[in-house]
This record gives structure tokens, sequence and C-alpha cells, in this order.
């Protein structure tokens, strides 16, 4: 335990924020203590590459213990993490709560798609009156994605386009995308007849040669994490560097609870209850970086209780938790005829889809009768089989034997899944506080959530599967399973995405935010959130990507501060 | 089908003597062949695989199997009813689809613990026609629609078509390092070219 030496920094979470936090600041010299509630994770021997789903329990199906599938990269987590539990207040939608227990957190499974949130979704506010604007622009955000591309290593290069709110990112931020595959040149025409771009997506996969990395090797679903590091992974991309400073010190299974005051009101350190062992510590830094993910981030201010913050640290006036949101989404699959009985062809592909639709509805609003969009990611091809594999056929259809050989070879990549990803306006329904009686294995109060959404979702939701049925229908294709079109019972549960964003929101004054534009709290200046609490929208687009740009743009003040004696 | 060849389960040693320990009542009797009685009743539910398995050499699932010999040799037929085998395609019990099955309706986990019953019911009733009515009992179950034989279908399918032999089966040909992706070759962008002028596209 390192808890004696002089620390300059303590980050709270070794994921997308705590990652980069570590990464700038250890370079910047400053030594860093690294706090992960999980265990060490070592993507190189743990990463299940090339195993198939027959060597897997159960062919590798999504169980209670691994909900994602049994090789998907997330260790000791999920919907419900064992001794951590978390509450939905009474009267609330659904929310639920995906939390690994690793170094590197959520970085080592998630989806890597990598969208630059554009001009409009920094000023929501200006632009309609709905939710509220950052304290920053698109342009003050720009030169930071540039950097994170060109570290993190993107792919979706292509001619700009000059899109909506779809920025093109500069030459050689970008690596080209593999090829659109069969069902993605299917896709498209569809789009092109509706007057709908398709253009490649940005995926956090190395698909080029690129100094000091692998190349993918166009094999391997990513969700099981990569051990040649060919796609982004904190584990892999950012604390390698950090340690090779030697500036990085990382203690796993510490789980904590509080932000500790010196008399001054200014942070001294933190606390933490070993997960193993059950011991309590606290360590102490010039500065103190929260980055536990939006929940746990906000759970952790929320506890940490004095008698100048009796209502939970920053939260004075009663912000910290508030403004939560999550992507708004569902899907629709599609069997199409046309697809049926190709050339055998491999499209295990780049990880990521290699195509996607951004929203292309900027100015129709208005008739819409929703006011935020959605971008479209789309799923297909020849694909590994799983136990799921059955589905190609129709639902009444019993043959076996040969027949039965003949029509999986036949159907097989035949299907396509349509996924909406959309904005959600922040409401005052959706929000965490601490659970009044409810405590962890510690006895440290745990989050409540409540959640509602809005009906600017919910027409959203229903406009994503009109559009999916209008496009399957024009590629001559029929909808898999009973669809449903009411968009408030279509939704997504509130957290389901996984994109649960802005509990310790930034903004341009104390009244109305936690945060400045550098994730430092205005009521303590030498505590920083560098995780997706800060976020004041929830774009269509991913946030991990612009949780990294916003965390390497905080940790360069943050840094900068340290050089000037000023924290 | 007149001839019935008995099943014989396909597991490892190590997973042998792992039952031995958790069932007490089973015997090891050679290489890859295990014969043990039945399940002590009473017992609670056997624990998963926990939150933090090994990933890259999973171990087998270690819950110990609920099938009787009877039960499994049901699951073998028909299996074997839906896929048997075809050209160079081995039928399902050549792949153990039936040791799969097994473990699948023991798992501790709420769907498989929702199979259970469905399953074992049907083979239990499966196992006692004599082998001279299964044929005729199966297809039966087969053209009424049968719950038990669509969902026993559904994890033959979905169990046969995950291993290497059912990739090559249905054509699947990935899972391969590769230098590039160089996308779809000519031939099969000419095959779609076909289709999407058939759909006007």
């Amino acid at each position: 335990m390192a808890a004696a030496e002089p620390f300059d920094v303590i980050i709270v979470g070794s994921g997308a924020g705590g990652g980069m936090s570590a990464y700038h600041l250890t370079r910047s010299g400053l030594k860093v203590l690294m706090l992960e509630a999980g265990r060490n994770y070592d993507p190189v021997t743990e990463t299940p590459m090339f195993n198939i789903n027959a060597e897997a329990p159960l062919r590798g199906v999504g169980t209670p213990d691994k909900p994602f599938g049994f090789y998907d990269a997330t260790v000791d987590g999920g919907w419900q993490v064992p001794n951590e539990p978390y509450t939905v207040a009474e009267g609330s939608e659904p929310f639920t709560w995906w939390r690994p227990r690793m170094l590197g957190g959520r970085t080592n499974h998630w989806g890597r798609i990598s969208l630059r949130f554009g001009p409009l979704d920094f000023k929501p506010r200006s632009r309609d009156g709905l939710g509220d604007d950052w304290p920053i622009t698109y342009d003050d955000l720009a030169p930071w994605y540039d950097k994170t591309e060109k570290l993190i290593g993107v792919s979706g290069a292509a001619p700009p386009r000059n899109l909506t709110n779809t920025p093109d990112s500069p030459d050689g931020c970008l690596m080209k995308s593999a090829p659109p595959r069969a069902f993605e040149l299917f896709y498209a025409r569809a789009f092109d007849a509706m007057g709908i771009p398709v253009v490649p997506m940005h995926g956090a996969v190395v698909t080029e040669k690129m100094e000091g990395r692998n190349t993918c090797l166009f094999a391997t679903p990513c969700g099981r994490g990569c051990s040649i590091g060919a796609n982004f992974q904190s584990t892999t991309v950012l604390i390698p560097p950090a340690m090779a400073t030697k500036n990085l010190t990382v203690v796993t299974n510490a789980l904590v609870y509080q932000v500790d005051l010196d008399k001054g009101g200014k942070a001294k350190g933190v606390s933490y209850v070993d997960r193993v062992t059950g011991e309590h510590h606290s360590v102490t830094a010039q500065a103190v970086v929260l980055a536990a993910g939006s929940g746990e981030t906000a759970r952790i201010l929320l506890n940490s209780k004095s008698t100048a913050f009796p209502n939970g640290l920053c939260n004075t006036h009663g912000m910290v938790g508030r403004y939560l949101m999550d992507s708004v989404g569902l899907g629709v699959d599609g069997q199409f005829p046309a697809l049926e009985g190709l050339p055998p062809t491999n499209d295990d592909g780049q990880g990521t889809q290699h195509t996607y639709v951004p929203w292309w509805g900027y100015d129709k609003h208005k008739e819409l009768g929703f006011p935020r969009g959605y971008h479209i990611e789309i799923n297909g091809g020849r694909r590994m089989p799983s136990m799921g594999l059955s589905g190609l056929l129709p639902e009444d259809e019993t043959s076996v034997g040969d027949d039965l050989r003949g029509k999986l070879r036949q159907r097989f990549g035949s299907t396509i899944g349509f996924d909406g990803r959309g904005e959600m306006i922040p409401n005052d329904d959706c929000y965490c506080e601490l659970d009044p009686t409810v405590k962890d294995k510690w006895g440290i109060p745990v989050l409540r959530f409540h959640w509602k959404w809005g009906d600017h979702e919910t027409r959203q939701a229903a406009h994503m599967v009109q559009t999916f049925l209008e496009v399957i229908d024009r590629l001559g294709g029929k909808p898999l399973g009973k669809v449903e079109t009411d968009g408030r019972k279509a939704i997504s549960k509130g957290g389901e995405m996984i994109h649960e964003v802005g509990t310790v929101r930034m903004g341009a004054s104390d009244a109305d935010s936690v945060v400045n534009q550098y994730g430092q709290t205005w009521a303590v200046p030498n505590l920083f959130v560098t995780d997706g609490a800060v976020l004041v929208s929830s774009p269509d687009k991913n946030p991990t990507l612009s949780i990294l740009a916003l965390a390497w743009r905080s940790s360069d003040h943050l840094a900068t501060l340290a050089k000037q004696g000023a924290l | 089908m007149s001839e019935e060849a008995p099943y014989v389960r396909k597991i490892d040693r190590r997973t042998a003597l792992t039952w031995i320990g958790v069932v007490g009542a089973a015997t090891a009797v050679g290489a890859g062949v295990v014969v043990y009685g039945p399940k002590i009743g009473g017992e609670p539910e056997a624990k998963g695989y926990g939150t933090d398995p090994k990933l890259a050499k999973p171990e087998k699932a270690p819950w110990p199997r609920l099938l009787s010999d009877e039960e499994l040799q049901a699951a073998s037929v028909l299996s074997d009813f839906i896929l048997p085998a075809s050209g160079g395609a081995p039928a399902a019990s050549a792949l153990g689809i039936p040791d799969f099955i097994d473990e699948w309706v023991s798992a501790p986990y709420p769907d498989q613990l929702k199979d259970r019953p469905l399953i074992r019911d049907g083979l239990k009733a499966l196992a006692k026609k004599s082998t001279a009515e299964r044929t005729a009992a199966m297809t039966a179950l087969r053209t009424s629609g049968d719950a038990f034989f669509k969902r026993f279908r559904h994890l033959t399918i979905g169990a046969y078509y995950t291993t290497e032999e059912g990739f090559k089966d249905i054509g699947y040909i990935g899972n391969i390092a590769r230098e590039v992706d160089e996308g779809p070759s000519e031939a099969v962008k000419a095959a779609l070219d076909v289709q999407l002028k058939k759909l006007g596209l």
C-alpha cells in the first residue's frame, strides 16, 4: 500500500474519465494515485480472443452472472453487483444501472462507437429552449476531440460531408474503416431512396498501421476486450503509458465512499473501503479527481457530509444527482429474402459497424412532433452463430433433417437489426439521491433512482419504430417477432443504454451547476470531476469519446493549476 | 428408427471427477464415460459459474447434471431426429448435443430453470415409448407444434451450430485473423446487385 507516499492527485476510477486523467496528469509530471473499486484486470491474458461459443458454459448465453454473455469482458458486474445494491423509488419508471468491478471499468467491453457531439449539442437551450446550454462550445472541445481521436485510434475517415451537427474530423484524425459488408451495401440503398445519408461509422478500432499499436485482426468481438490492444480500452491505451512514467500508483478493490476536507474547506483526500478485506483507509493528495461513473461519483459527493455541506459535498443548491440522463434506445430486427443464399463471405469485420446513419431530421422537428433526433446503428451479416440461431426461421416452422439444414444455410446472414440511439432532454423526474435506509455491505448509503421518460423521448422512440419498419419494407423484408409501435412501451428502460450521464453537470455559475467548464467543483477548488457526470446534455452520440476529450481538457487545466501552485 | 445406439456421455475426465465429488454416487468407469446415479432429492440449487469466471480458458459448467440415462438417451434420439448425419455433417449426438441439453436443463439460472420441467417432462415421456414407437411419436410432436419439441429443437439448433462442425455446415467462415478486411467479393456484390434491381433499389 502506497498511502504513505506524497501524491499530487488522487483519481477515483480507471475508465474513460479516470484513465484519461491519469494518462495526462502522470505525463505532466504529477504523482498520481488511482483508486479502482474492482479487481486488477489484464486484457493481454484474460481476453477470450477467438473462443467459440461451444467452449463456454451454456454456449455463452447471458445469465445473471454474465448478463451480456459469458465472453463479455465485464468482471464482477452487470445490472447488479454483489454486495452493492441500489434502489429505484416507488412510483418511478424502471431504472437499471450497469457497473463493472474491474480496472478500466466499462471501457473494456464498450461498443467503441466514437461520435463527436456537434455544435448544436452544446447549445440546446439556445436552439429551442429545451435543456440547458453548456458553458463551452463545440469549438472549445474540437482540439481535444482531435487529440483524443489521434491517441485512441478511431476509424471512419471520409471526405468532409458537412452534415448538420455531425462534425467531420480534420485530416489525420481518423483511419479508414473496413469496407461496407454486403448487408451494409444493401441497407444503404433503402436510406438512399429515402434521401438519408449513410456514412462510415467512427469506431475506436485501429484499422491501419499506427505507431505503437497493433492493427485490428478483423475478427473476434470487441465486447470481449482485445488482448492485442487494437481497440480502445483504458487498460491497453491509457493506463500502460501512465504506468510507464513511473508516476502512477494503482490500488484496486478500493471502493471510495467519501471525499475528505481539511479545515480550510479544501479536499485533502478520500476514504475507501477495501472490498476484499473490509478495511477502511484514508489517503491524501493535493487534489482529487472523481471519475467513478456518473452514479458512483454523485454517490461519493452525497455521502461526503460535513458541517459545511450537511446534504453532501458541492450540494448546497441540491444539484448533485439531478439532470440524470440516458440515451433513448430501441431495436427492430428484420429478415430479408434478398440476402438469402449469398455466397459465403467473412463478415466478422472490425468490431464496430462499418457504416451508420446519423440523424437526418434537424430541419424537420416541427413537423415530426419531437425536438431531438437519433442515429441508427445497424448490425447484420454472416456472423458467428449463437444460441439464438433458430430465430432466423419463421416462428411456426418445424422442419428437421436436410430440410432444416437447408433452410438455415439459406437464411444465414439474412437478418439485420436496426437500433436507434437518441437524445434525451433532462427532466425533473430523472435523478438519483441517497436511499434513506438501504446500505451496502460496508454500511455506506446506496443510490435511489427516480426515472420518467418525457413525451419528447417516447415520441422519438415511436418514430424510430416507424423508420425501421419503412426501411425493412423497402428492402423487401419482414420484421422478426412482434413489433411494439407505442413509443412509451417500446422505449428502453432508464439506464439500459448504459449512457447514464449528467448528475454533476458543468455550467457557467454555481447557481445552475456543480462544476465549471473544466470539471472543477465550484465549492471545492481542488476537487474535479472528469466522468460523464459533467455532461449538460445527452446527445444521440454515444458519450465515451466526449468524456475522454473533456477529461483531457480538464486534466490539462488541473495540471496547469498544479504547475502554478494554484491548487 | 429400428436400431438405436446407446448414447455415451462426451465429457472430459476432469468434469467427471468434479461430478464424483459433487454428486457422490458417480463412478468413473473409463476415459470419458461416466455412469452415475440420480441426484439425491431436496438439496438446494447448485451454484452458477459466478461473476468472474475464467474467460480465455473456460472451465466446464460446474453444476451437477440432472438427466437420467433414460432421459439422456431420449435426448440423443430426438436431437438426431432433428439433425441426423448428412453428407459430411455429423449427427447431433456425435457432437455431444445431449450432454449440452443436460448442462442446460441442470443449470441454476432463471431461463434454464424455466426450461427444465418442459424439457425433462418431454424427454421422460419420449423415454417411455418403445424404440419402435419413437419415430412416430417424434413426428407427431413435430407436426402438432408441441411446445417441448419447439424448445428442444431451438436448443439443438443453437448447440449444434455453435460448434466448428456447425460453422462448416452453415457456411460461417470467420473467426480467423486477417491482415486486412477486403470486404465482400465481386461475386457477392454481383449477387446482391441482382437482388437490389429486383427491389427497384
